[in-house]
């Protein structure tokens, strides 16, 4: 065993230690949080590399204990690709959300909200990492509190009600989660992975606990679907996104969510099986609901006039597009949908961001009307506005036509759905174009009279570098996205 | 000429206009000259290009699985390259003189540039995808010259169009994706690559999917509305890219997606085909019958648009060498009979402001080289011998009766019917111009003059290369028909 | 055909007619110029007309698109029929146009348009025809417009829609027939290939082609252009019209009829019967829209409407003798209709009345002009010795010789009925001309026309006397040269 594969386990423990140490050390909370989240992405990316050029998966026993009362992770090549992936966004929501966070943070408090972003990173590694299911309950919650509370960081009266709304759901998804857990293990006696593996496909072969298992799979796909905003669970999602700080915005839509799918996709695979999920006729619950999200998110954002609920409801859109790729198929499909987990993951932090630049200068308005012109108030706030929006709708060169392409691919050999599907992506194209082109031509349209011009404030350096990473990273995964595509297959098929 | 240069022409406005869009207000004075030379190198570069450039491919990248972008110079392209190519610099000039009088000059320099890199790389696509790509960002490029005025109705008209447009054009994505999860070569191959077999009732219905998907830049009926919105950009703009580059891109997509994707074996004759067709002879009517009812003049121009490349459309939906003929003529021949028209108009426009044709009684005496001009652009438009319109009339017409699907030749009776509407909305304006009523109050032209040279030299340079290219209709037709037969 | 007689016939009046008002001459100038360039295309017609020569190929566009010109006896007839008329109606028009403004730009397209017609006469084949047909309706509608009143420009836009209507009917036609035809050219009884494509869609695309091309013809329902066009153009420009430009359209259908399709295509068929009753309900109409109306020179404009339709009967006969009756009657027709235009005119310029009931006791004033008037409506009503009488009944003779089924009688019944109106609508203007009665509401000073309009009135009085008395061996030598039409 390499000594590579220590890292994981010390990238978690490194995380939990660090929020410790940020209560502690108050002043050095935001230097702390920056290098563990650099660490663990630097940990990540070596173990990546190892997995990768040894094309197999690894498991990694914690404590002494064997199966099945220990604990333990498993290490394939979509785990350390996936923490890379929510350590990268959530430095850069980090970096380029330090300005609003000081403006409109209370400066006693801002401390917690880098304890808290130590919080999630431990959990969503250990989410990506676990190969157990009572490990993974625990981080959920753990991820949720943490949510919550960066939701709250900024102490007035909407944040909080929208905080106190976002906790309520989480936890009923939570709840559903346990319920699930619980039955499982009722069922079958096993909480570790490949265990249950063996167990649910023996149980389903035998015919006898069928309606069971039915349910629990029912239990568990809703329960993280809620907090991942399947529709028709979303509508918690435009006022949390909408009120809280862009940052936490851009965390929580960004990677928060995307950590959950990722650990149903794992219970899909190595827990449920595909062979048995594929047959039980959740697959269709979920394409249905998958192109529901699609359609019925763009429509609620075009209805709106703020630009944040827009993005919020958008976002159910696009997890709209990832179910309806899981449903898909389990290969083609599913690789589909972990790329545009990748895309939206990079794009939709950007937006958040470079939308409450563009409000900053439009006399801190969210509303649409309020931000005309604002692009040309802060050049690289609407450049990367942009840049987002079109990989969104899918424009060729950024990441969104890819996984278009992906979506289109894979439902062509789809059989029964392939319709379904292209006329739910040629449809969400068009609904797309309308919210967010209109509000890229608005930020474009000269203002009637000129507001204030706030050019090249204090932090405008970093919020570029940030930008530059986001719209660097998008236009070149969207030109070669091949080898990324190739890494996902493999990495799914050593999923299960 | 190796193949990798075709990149050339295509860059060189891309780079030019961004560095136009960012420093632009360094260079006032030199703004001009920067754009002039740009477009007249590239117009050059291009040509010789279209002379001495070899047919192999040049893949410029690898997208994802087996998509590739990839840069092709095929008879058609160089045809529809040269075309674009001839026209700019024209454009360019009269531009020159127009924007004197409009602000967001840089915006619109900037634009105007890079699209013409854009319609290039569309006439210089190697095989679906590519065109695609450079489709969309056509688009994306010609929003902002929409918009450019920024009044309310010119946003208003930038959102429909682009809302249209990128619509459309997922549904061509669909269309296309199809085809590549099938196991189609996505490469322009004379002939096509689907050939009938398992699931030919699937590729026909994707085929209209497509057809409709790029039908909306080449303004079929029901999504033709972006165009007469459109008609609020500057004379320039619309001229150029509303009768040339962007709706003629839209023609020229169904062309290659007809004829060198999906080849005439499996659609001609078929239910899809006369789908088409009848999609296609309703826009003719409808474009002729709004064009009568319109009494702004760029609208009236802009439904006669969408009417014409309906001509350009129902040719090329034949699926017969004279239909693919008449075709290519009409492109040709509209394209230049049309832009002349706007000129004339924003000529109009730009000394007078007046936009309504019931405005401009009596003004062939003021503006004669305009209006001897915009007679020119009618006599040929209606297709009275011996202009051009007139082949390329007879061209679709004989093609009419002879193609394999039922619709075609009503093909014959709405072409005429068109041509007849035709006359109605082009000829009566030239005719108040040159003989006002004797009770028409001539009072309000005191003081109106001709445009500067910069405008009616390309003008006139147009109305020249109209009659001529009804003189030289012989040898035109042939070599057309040469290209349209390499098709097949 | 050769290059120079062409050029001399249509290509110089075509570019004299294009450069004169750039020219801008002075009065005395723009007179001699007009009248050179007149007489020499007469005379080039005439040589063209004794000449036999060959096919001249100007414009080959491709094997269907061959724009070509030859001499054949109907472009003989009809291009010495033009020439001829050309020349003195010019002559007229100098007096008459010292009135009216803007004189160069008139006389420019009256030669534009005389370039035209000739071409026309002379075209080889459809496409041709087609093509100078268009010029012929582009270069005259100037001469509808030239006043500008709001009439005139109202009447010059029907003008212009309805012939532009009619011409692409026409051009259905052309595209299908060319690849249908045995030849491309003009064939004397022409002749479609045998069992060429579809009968009954062929047939309905003939008809289609004979109504458009006869809209310039005046033919039910496409004649409303007929009676608003000519009282709106100056004098000299109505008496071309009717003479020679709404001729175009029966030289059109003719050409269709017996050069390209053949008669014994369509005879019997419905296309005959109802071109034959199209025809006869426009004399019919023409002649009773004529009687009831008061405008003198609409009078005349809905009576050409009726007489053209009498050729259109003749040529609707598919017979050779059919045909003669058709180009006796234009030929006459062209010549009184001339003359009674350019009475009116001269009555206008005179008088400035333009209405019939204004003319009481004209003769008194204007004797010549009212004699010539005389004459001229004799021989429009087809009272012998006088022209008309002989091309009306030669037609009648042909319908009842050959004429198909019931309509063999009907015709020669229609055709008196028609002259009877004829005599209504333009014998009492002369009545009432010479003899006013008591009451003579004539007050204005008036003085008969001055020669240059006189005289080429008189000219065609008389030339309406002798063609009737000579006609003879004009018949004799028509029915030669147009012997084996009938097939």
């Amino acid at each position: 065993m390499s000594f590579v594969l220590n890292f994981p386990a010390v990238s978690i423990v490194l995380s939990l230690a660090a929020s410790v140490a940020s209560v502690a050390a108050r002043r050095w909370a935001k230097q702390i949080s920056c290098l563990v989240v650099v660490l663990g992405m630097a940990m990540s990316a070596a173990v990546l590399a190892y997995t990768a050029s040894a094309g197999a998966a690894f498991t990694y026993v914690m404590g002494q204990a064997p199966a099945p009362w220990g604990n333990e992770l498993r290490i394939g090549i979509l785990e350390p690709l996936f923490a890379l992936l929510f350590g990268l966004v959530l430095l850069l929501c980090i970096l380029s959300g330090e300005t609003t966070l000081s403006e409109k943070a209370d400066p006693k408090k801002r401390y917690l909200f880098f304890v808290l972003c130590d919080l999630i990173q431990a959990s969503l590694f250990a989410l990506c990492y676990t190969n157990d299911l009572f490990t993974s309950y625990v981080f959920i919650e753990i991820c949720t509190i943490a949510s919550s509370g960066i939701l709250m960081i900024r102490d007035n009266g909407p944040t909080a009600t929208a905080a106190t709304r976002y906790m309520i759901f989480s936890l009923v998804g939570s709840s559903l989660f346990l319920l699930g857990v619980i039955m499982l293990y009722g069922v079958t006696g096993h909480l570790l992975m490949e265990p249950l593996r063996k167990a649910v496909a023996s149980v389903w072969a035998a015919g006898t606990y069928r309606l069971p298992l039915r349910v629990i799979i029912v239990l568990l796909v809703v329960g993280l679907g809620i907090k991942s905003g399947l529709f028709p669970f979303h509508f918690w999602m435009a006022d949390t996104y909408g009120t809280s700080l862009p940052g936490a915005a851009g965390i929580l839509s960004g990677i928060v969510s995307k950590g959950y799918i990722f650990l149903l996709l794992k219970l899909v695979h190595r827990v449920i099986g595909p062979d048995v999920f594929y047959a039980s006729g959740a697959q269709n619950v979920l394409f249905l609901f998958g192109v529901l999200g699609m359609i019925v998110g763009s429509i609620s954002a075009i209805h709106t006039s703020d630009v944040r609920h827009m993005i919020a409801y958008s976002s159910a859109a696009q997890i709209g597009y990832i179910y309806m790729g899981v449903g898909i198929s389990p290969a083609l499909g599913t690789v589909a949908a972990l790329f545009h987990v990748l895309t939206h993951a990079l794009t939709k932090p950007a937006l958040f961001l470079s939308a409450s630049r563009l409000a900053d200068v439009s006399g801190g308005s969210n509303d649409f009307h309020a931000l005309q012109g604002s692009a040309h108030r802060n050049r690289v706030a609407g450049i990367v506005f942009s840049v987002g929006s079109m990989s969104m709708v899918g424009i060729p060169a950024f990441m969104g036509f890819i996984s278009k392409i992906q979506f289109a691919l894979a439902g062509a050999q789809a059989g029964a759905k392939m319709l379904p599907t292209f006329i739910a992506l040629a449809v969400s194209t068009v609904l797309n174009v309308l919210y967010f082109m209109r509000t890229v031509i608005r930020i474009y349209t000269p203002a009637p009279e000129q507001g204030e011009h706030v050019v090249r404030a204090r932090q405008q350096l970093v919020f570029d570098g940030t930008a530059l990473c986001f719209i660097g990273l998008n236009v070149a995964i969207g030109l070669f996205s091949q080898p990324v595509i190739e890494l996902l297959g493999r990495g799914l098929a050593l999923l299960g | 000429m190796p193949a990798y240069l075709l990149l050339l022409p295509i860059l060189l406005p891309l780079v030019s206009g961004a560095l136009l869009y960012f420093l632009g207000r360094r260079f006032y004075g030199r703004r001009r000259v920067l754009v002039a030379v740009t477009v007249c190198l590239n117009t050059l570069l291009t040509w010789a290009l279209i002379l001495f450039c070899g047919e192999e491919s040049f893949r410029i990248l690898n997208l994802v699985w087996d998509l590739e972008i990839t840069l092709r110079f095929d008879g058609f392209g160089r045809f529809f390259a040269g075309l674009v190519a001839t026209l700019w610099p024209l454009t360019t000039f009269y531009g020159f003189g127009y924007m004197d009088r409009e602000h967001h000059k840089n915006l619109y320099y900037a634009f105007f540039t890079m699209s013409f890199g854009v319609t290039l790389g569309v006439a210089m696509s190697g095989n679906l995808l590519t065109l695609y790509v450079f489709y969309e960002l056509l688009t994306l490029v010609t929003v902002p010259l929409v918009m450019h005025k920024m009044t309310r109705k010119a946003v208003r008209a930038a959102r429909i169009y682009l809302a249209f447009s990128i619509g459309g054009a997922a549904f061509a994505f669909i269309g296309i994706l199809y085809l590549a999860a099938n196991g189609v070569d996505l490469a322009f191959l004379p002939g096509g690559s689907v050939r009938p077999g398992g699931s030919d009732g699937m590729f026909r219905l994707i085929y209209l999917i497509a057809f409709l998907g790029f039908g909306v830049k080449a303004a079929i009926f029901p999504m033709h509305r972006w165009l007469p919105e459109a008609a609020v950009a500057p004379t320039p703009v619309t001229a150029l890219l509303h009768a040339v580059a962007v709706v003629k891109s839209g023609a020229f997509a169904i062309i290659r997606l007809t004829y060198y994707c999906y080849g005439t074996d499996l659609l001609a004759g078929s239910w899809a085909q006369t789908a088409a067709l009848c999609f296609a002879m309703v826009t003719i009517l409808y474009g002729s019958y709004m064009s009568l009812r319109q009494a702004h003049w760029k609208r009236r121009l802009a439904y006669s648009t969408v009417s014409n490349l309906s001509y350009v459309v129902f040719g090329a939906l034949l699926m017969t060498p004279v239909g693919l003929t008449g075709s290519l003529l009409h492109m040709l021949f509209h394209a230049v009979i049309k832009i002349l028209g706007f000129f004339c108009v924003g000529a109009v426009l730009c000394n007078t402001g007046r936009e309504y044709v019931t405005q401009l009684e009596g003004m062939g005496r003021r503006m004669p080289v305009t209006f001897v001009c915009f007679t020119v652009s009618a006599l040929a438009l209606t297709g009275i011998p011996p202009l051009p319109g007139f082949f390329s009339k007879w061209a679709l017409l004989t093609a009419a009766p002879d193609a394999q699907s039922a619709a075609a030749p009503f093909g014959t009776a709405v072409l005429l019917v068109s041509a007849f509407l035709t006359a109605m909305y082009m000829i009566p304006t030239a005719v108040r111009a040159f003989f006002p009523s004797r009770d028409a109050d001539l009072a309000g032209l005191d003081g109106v003059r001709e445009v500067s040279p910069v405008m009616w030299v390309p003008m006139a340079i147009l109305a020249a290369m109209t009659v001529a290219l009804g003189l030289a209709a012989g040898p035109l037709s042939d070599f057309v028909s040469g290209l349209a037969a390499s098709a097949f | 055909m050769t290059l120079t007689l062409f050029l001399l016939t249509v290509v110089l009046p075509v570019l004299a007619g294009a450069l004169l008002p750039l020219l801008r001459p002075g009065r005395r100038v723009l007179r001699a110029y007009v009248a050179a360039v007149t007489a020499v295309v007469l005379a080039a017609a005439i040589a063209a007309a004794l000449h036999a020569p060959a096919r001249l190929s100007l414009w080959r566009v491709s094997d269907a698109l061959d724009i070509a010109f030859s001499v054949d006896p109907a472009s003989r007839v009809f291009s010495l029929l033009a020439a001829g008329l050309w020349l003195p109606v010019g002559v007229y028009a100098f007096s008459y146009m010292a009135h009216e403004e803007r004189e160069a730009r008139f006389f420019g397209f009256y030669l534009m348009a005389e370039g035209a017609l000739l071409g026309m006469d002379y075209a080889a084949n459809l496409v041709a025809m087609y093509f100078l047909f268009e010029l012929v309706t582009f270069s005259s509608l100037p001469l509808v417009f030239h006043t500008q009143s709001r009439e005139a420009l109202a009447a010059g836009l029907k003008y212009l829609y309805y012939s532009v209507g009619g011409a692409f009917l026409g051009l259905l036609g052309v595209v299908f027939l060319t690849r249908y035809a045995a030849g491309l050219d003009f064939v004397p009884g022409g002749g479609l290939l045998d069992g060429a494509g579809n009968r009954p869609l062929l047939l309905a695309v003939v008809f289609a082609a004979v109504v458009g091309f006869s809209a310039k013809a005046g033919l039910y329902p496409l004649h409303g252009w007929l009676p608003t066009a000519h009282p709106a153009a100056p004098a000299p420009a109505s008496a071309v019209l009717s003479a020679v430009i709404a001729k175009a359209g029966v030289l059109a259908v003719l050409r269709l009829l017996y050069y390209v399709v053949g008669p014994g295509y369509l005879r019997g068929t419905w296309v005959q019967y109802a071109l034959l009753a199209l025809a006869l309900l426009t004399v019919f109409m023409g002649s009773m829209m004529a009687y009831r109306e008061n405008g003198l020179k609409k009078r005349l404009a809905w009576s050409t409407v009726s007489q053209i339709s009498y050729i259109l009967t003749g040529l609707f006969l598919l017979t050779a003798q059919g045909l003669v009756g058709g180009l006796l009657h234009t030929l006459f027709h062209a010549v009184i209709k001339t003359g009674l235009f350019l009475v009116a005119g001269a009555v206008i310029v005179r008088t400035g009345r333009t209405r019939v009931d204004e003319l009481r006791g004209i003769g008194r004033r204007m004797p010549g002009s009212l004699w010539g008037f005389a004459l001229l409506s004799l021989a429009l009503v087809g009272i012998p010795p006088f022209s008309g009488f002989v091309s009306k009944w030669a037609l009648a003779e042909a319908a009842l010789d050959g004429g198909p089924g019931a309509l063999a009688w009907l015709v020669p019944v229609v055709l008196l009925v028609s002259a009877l109106l004829t005599a209504g609508y333009l014998l009492p203007i002369v009545t009432r001309g010479f003899f006013p009665g008591r009451d003579l509401p004539f007050d204005c000073v008036a003085a008969e026309a001055g020669p240059a309009m006189l005289v080429p009135i008189l000219l065609t009085a008389v030339l309406s006397l002798a063609l009737g008395v000579g006609a003879g061996p004009l018949t004799d030598a028509l029915t030669a040269a147009f012997a084996g039409i009938g097939g």
